[in-house]
């Protein structure tokens, strides 16, 4: 916590999925200048805090009071038939708890940025459980350790330093003793930090998946590779993989993403059970919004479901594909937009934003992002973690408390009182 | 605010008060009962309807993120059961794992105000505390894990109890737990070599600890520190025929702690319809000689005074299943033939190997499914002092909470009973004593088994389960008269009529009318702070920070719960336990 | 020559770090606005390190910057997730709420001396394409 004058210790950084909580953030006056042990985006998000700020509400471009900014934004919701509320991985949990409050009193859709990131993880857990590990775990007892489709080196960059080449309780060495692998369709930086780079033809991961699983369960293949791999190759990787003491798959949005979708993760998944029958193996997404996995918890006990939720009939429904941000944006069925700690405009296909540019949006975000220039009304916040606390949860499930550890700029308030005060003025009108 | 209420004309059963079905008066004042209410106060006449304190319920999982992982996975159970919101209350899902607002309404609606969450990996208290908020209605505690715990296996392995103990305290005062809850221990932990155990001294990988020393260690630490609820205990070999002998045998290893309090028990044993499974006599101990353990644990019950128990009754239909005890849910998904959804949630350090979670449905015509429904019924039924038992379903994995009244009936209805023995398995009369035993439950037995004997196990007795003068206003109206209704001779009223209260009152608050949740209260968190002398507080946090900053993967200064997640809802308890040695 | 490949998008470390600074930076522009191509497609299409594209879908075509990747393989490309690449891709999830990101098929051509545009632009093209 906070140790003599303006020095921070143990301050969790919220960038990815890793929320490493081991950082040491320095205060000078009113800006934070040195964050030591965070990575370099780690570095960027707490020391270039107020680079590109969004400090004042606007609505239509011009500057307005706050109670101005929230007004239009009351009516932008009450004239609207089918809001959607987006966004929330990048903000705590107490402001995604406002916004399943908001969405539950306007009949409206909430969805978060699960659906373009591991949304397909949670639908192949749906069709086959999910066997876990935990980061500790790993670096005290896994001996064998394989990315698939994922790239931490660009996206969760301490994640190997930190975390999985670290020695641990039973693994003293673990460049000796822990053996990573990284399974890609292109060799990329993180394929320089491992120890053995497998290359895979895209879109064939679920049949490698597959294949693997076959091959665990002693059967014999009439083709002679699959997916670019050998099959002989393959043999080896699934004994490989059998007969690991402790094993760990970290899996990113190269299988959530690519040909198969949810089909890769519940194969993934499945090989994973069938590994338990012969020795110890658990998997992990690797989250990417440092609250992503925040956001399933929250609107989990809150609402039943994880993510693409639907108020309309005063009650929770969940469907993918129906009330998922971007099929709803592209279909045009979303008549207004609330976006909280996101950026669709930047991140989602461009049939969704033309359409998203054609209808009323709300956008609250501390800083000015491409969302920012195509809302009607923008209102800004203040950087969880950094200007408010809250609560986040870790890639593999752990909370951990965020930090204050400065002043938000002045009028400048955290996510959840700024929907609070929108909460309080459309229960108002609904009266 | 109405703060001053009498209710008139009740039919109270107030067994912690020897109050047996009389006709009384309750008077209440700012959130207690008491003597008498000022004048002035709200008059409601009850007209002769059946009363009793707030349901207590130790032994229910509603938070916690094995929990959400169930949910997450899981949404077609609660798919085709919408809880709508009103103007009052938060809408929800109603399912077999209903989400957080819905659980605390509909235990409201059943009448219950106390319930416990028995499985809390410590480290992830922060999430529990969050999910707090957005349960209504209940007063809720907490029991973490201690039995798979790296910290717990050094200090027994040591011998050392003052550390164990210290360690508990510590653990309990940061993350505002209420009690030690253990689940097979050594075996999660073996769990993540890919083993388990299953006999009191087999060992433990990597340490030297076996399940026996392991629970002994814990249960004396217990009872060193004063705790008012004693260890909770699922034990090994969980779900596995024969298994009532190992739980027997486990609980004799247990017998030689000496209990510190007023309480002569020191073990709690939990869902004793999953740990109590015979064998036909001369058979194996598999699923086909599987017979019911229930007459012979309850004799070992009649004996042996040293534990409590609660049911975990099988309600069959789709159940959950979700325990820290991993082994044991990979050999459900096991015996499903890899079809099942199966999701394991290891914890750094406190629960290496993992929970699991396995969606699972009790047919009434499966045999064995049948014969450990009958197990815990035939237990229920054949022991003497009802003071050491409570009822449950081990929610949701015997069956969700809402089928409470389901099992009551059982209990309180011989016509029940006969009713479902021709519905299920023939195994359930053949293999059971069953057909024979014609007891049934009164409504002071129901009120001793949900709300009186449960607040003692818990050593909440002051303020709950009893509507005595000090208690916490927590009451149940039951929407008949019990004078005019045979409850036994018309099963289907025990189920109407203990679904819905006809008034349930939280801290003297109205919160439900027929079932109808009016009043939406924040839920408040009943710990435990043991406080240690200076000298072994100061060994325990230096200990502790050395081995945690060794062991896990986030900071020692991050474990605890902040208080600005608890302040405002916690209801901490302080006990003495300076005189602990450091 | 127009060489036909498979388009990737992902992270970059310095896609995160302008990312974190400010969308609407250069910093941002220069890290998104960029095309990952393995030596022998930058052959095909006779172009240096840093010199300009067109990438073109059945969606549409933007112009960005061609950047060498040794590491990379004979067949695919690499756009960093952001606006660029979101410009060229459909909408369609196969119900399951996501795109397409991972394999996007696209023509490529050299474009020497073609305006990259930057961010505000590209959000301009879109408003008047609605």
């Amino acid at each position: 916590m906070t140790e003599a004058n303006n020095i921070h210790k143990d301050v969790p950084c919220t960038f990815c999925g890793c929320l490493c909580d081991d950082l040491i953030i320095e205060v000078e006056g009113d800006r934070i200048v040195k964050n030591t042990n965070g990575c370099p985006i780690s570095k960027e998000r707490f020391v270039g805090h107020m680079e590109n700020r969004c400090l004042e509400p606007t609505v239509k471009g011009n500057t307005v009071t706050l109670e101005k900014a929230v007004e239009r934004a009351v009516e932008i919701i009450m004239s609207s038939k089918r809001l959607l509320i987006y966004g929330l991985s990048s903000t705590e949990n107490d402001a995604q708890r406002e916004a399943y409050r908001l969405a539950e009193l306007t009949g409206s859709v909430v969805d978060n940025t699960t659906s373009v990131c591991h949304g397909p993880t949670i639908l192949g857990a749906q069709e086959s459980g999910e066997a876990t590990t935990a980061l500790a775990e790993v670096r005290h007892r896994s001996d064998l350790v394989i990315y698939w489709g994922a790239n931490p080196a660009a996206a969760h960059p301490r994640h190997i330093p930190h975390y999985i080449r670290q020695p641990g309780e039973y693994i003293k060495d673990p460049k000796v003793d822990r053996k990573i692998w990284l399974v890609d369709v292109r060799a990329t930086t993180t394929s320089r930090m491992v120890d053995k780079f497998i290359k895979i033809e895209p879109g064939t991961d679920l049949e490698v998946l597959q294949t693997l699983r076959a091959l665990i369960r002693g059967n014999k293949l009439d083709v002679s590779e699959v997916g670019g791999i050998s099959i002989p190759d393959l043999e080896e990787i699934a004994t490989t993989m059998k007969t690991a003491k402790y094993g760990a798959l970290f899996f990113g949005l190269g299988l959530t993403q690519s040909w198969g979708r949810h089909r890769n993760i519940d194969a993934a998944i499945r090989l994973i059970q069938d590994l338990n029958a012969h020795t110890k193996w658990g998997l992990m997404p690797m989250r990417g919004h440092y609250n992503v996995s925040g956001a399933n918890k929250t609107c989990t006990w809150v609402t039943g479901y994880p993510y693409a939720v639907d108020f309309a009939r005063g009650y929770p429904r969940f469907q993918p594909g129906e009330y998922t941000a971007v099929d709803m944006l592209a279909r045009g069925e979303a008549d207004a937009l609330l976006n909280i700690a996101a950026d669709p405009v930047a991140h989602f296909p461009r049939g969704a934003v033309s359409h998203l540019m054609s209808i009323p949006v709300i956008n609250i975000d501390p800083k000015f992002n491409m969302t920012s220039q195509v809302a009607d009304v923008n209102i800004p916040a203040a950087i969880a973690g950094i200007e408010c606390d809250g609560a986040a949860t870790r890639m593999d499930g752990l909370p951990l408390y965020l930090r204050k550890v400065i002043e938000p700029p002045p009028g400048v308030i955290p996510d959840r009182e700024i929907l609070k005060m929108i909460i309080d003025a459309v229960a108002k009108e609904m009266k | 605010m109405t703060e001053h209420i009498v209710l008139k004309n009740g039919t109270i059963f107030d067994p912690m008060n020897g109050i047996d079905g009389e006709v009384m008066d309750i008077c209440i004042s700012n959130g207690k009962i008491v003597e008498s209410a000022p004048a002035g106060a709200k008059v409601i006449d009850l007209k002769g309807q059946a009363v009793m304190a707030g349901g207590v319920d130790p032994h229910s999982h509603i938070i916690g993120s094995k929990l959400n992982v169930a949910r997450l996975t899981s949404p077609e159970s609660n798919r085709h059961h919408p809880y709508p919101a009103t103007k009052k209350t938060r809408s929800g899902v109603a399912g077999i794992i209903p989400s957080s607002y819905a659980t605390g309404y509909l235990y409201s609606a059943m009448g219950y105000t106390t319930v416990v969450e028995p499985a809390l990996p410590a480290t992830k208290a922060l999430g529990s505390w969050e999910e707090i908020e957005d349960i209504p209605g209940l007063d809720i505690g907490m029991l973490p894990l201690f039995c798979n715990s790296m910290i717990s296996f050094k200090y027994i392995e040591e011998g050392d109890i003052s550390g164990l103990a210290a360690y508990i305290a510590w653990t309990l005062k940061k993350v505002g737990g209420l009690g030690v809850k253990v689940v097979n221990p050594g075996g999660t932990y073996a769990w993540a070599y890919g083993k388990n155990v299953c006999g009191l001294d087999d060992e433990v990988p990597e340490w030297d600890v076996t399940p026996r020393t392991i629970m002994t260690g814990l249960s004396e630490a217990v009872q060193k520190l004063g705790l008012p609820h004693q260890m909770h205990f699922h034990p090994t070999n969980l779900g596995k025929p024969g298994n009532v002998y190992t739980t027997m045998q486990q609980l004799d290893a247990l017998k030689a702690t000496k209990p510190s309090g007023k309480k002569k028990e020191t073990v709690h044993l939990t869902h004793m319809a999953f740990d109590c499974l015979g064998v036909v006599e001369e058979g194996m101990a598999n699923w086909k000689d599987v017979a019911s353990g229930g007459l012979t644990f309850a004799d070992y019950y009649n004996k042996k005074k040293h534990f409590t128990a609660d049911l975990g009754q099988i309600t069959f239909g789709p159940s959950m299943t979700m325990t820290g005890d991993g082994p044991f849910q990979y050999s459900l998904y096991m015996m499903s033939g890899g079809k099942a959804k199966w999701s394991n949630i290891p914890v750094d350090v406190e629960l290496p190997g993992g929970a699991g979670i396995v969606p699972f449905t009790f047919e009434p015509k499966s045999a064995a499914n049948a014969v450990q429904w009958v197990g815990s019924i035939e237990f229920a039924l054949s022991i003497k002092d009802l003071w050491r038992v409570f009822l449950s379903t081990d929610h949701p994995n015997g069956g969700p909470f809402l089928k409470y009244p389901l099992m009551m009936s059982w209990l309180m209805s011989k016509k029940q009973r006969d009713i479902w023995l021709e519905k299920v398995h023939k195994f359930a009369s053949e293999r059971s004593t069953i057909a024979n035993i014609d007891r049934e439950y009164s409504l002071n037995d129901i009120a001793i088994t949900t709300r009186a004997a449960p607040a003692k196990i818990l050593g909440l007795e002051k303020t709950k389960g009893h509507l005595g003068v000090g208690a916490d206003a927590d009451i149940a109206v039951y929407g008949f008269i019990p004078e005019k209704t045979d409850l036994a001779s018309n099963p289907d009223l025990i189920l109407k009529y203990f679904t819905q209260t006809q008034l349930t009152f939280k801290g003297g608050v109205q919160v439900s009318k027929k079932g109808i949740v009016g009043k939406q209260l924040q839920s408040r968190v009943i710990s435990v702070h043991p406080e240690l002398n200076e000298d072994l507080d100061r060994r325990i946090n230096s200990e502790l920070e050395e081995m945690m900053s060794k062991w896990f993967s986030h900071s020692f200064s991050n474990y605890p719960v902040p208080k600005r997640y608890r302040e405002h809802i916690e209801m901490p308890t302080v006990i003495d336990a300076t005189s602990i040695q450091a | 020559m127009t060489v036909k490949l498979l388009v990737t998008s992902g992270r970059t470390l310095t896609q995160g770090r302008a990312m974190e600074k400010g969308k609407l930076t250069s910093d941002y522009e220069n890290a998104v606005a960029v095309c990952e191509l393995d030596a022998t497609a930058m052959e095909s299409l006779g172009i240096e390190n840093g010199e300009t594209i067109t990438v073109k879908t059945e969606i549409g075509e933007v112009v960005v910057k061609a950047k060498l990747n040794k590491n990379l393989h004979p067949g695919m490309a690499f756009i960093p997730c952001g606006p660029y690449f979101n410009f060229l891709l459909d909408s369609y999830t196969q119900l399951t709420g996501m795109p397409g990101f991972k394999s996007l098929p696209a023509t490529i051509d050299a474009a020497p001396g073609a305006k990259i545009l930057t961010i505000e632009e590209l959000i301009q093209l879109m408003k008047e394409g609605t």
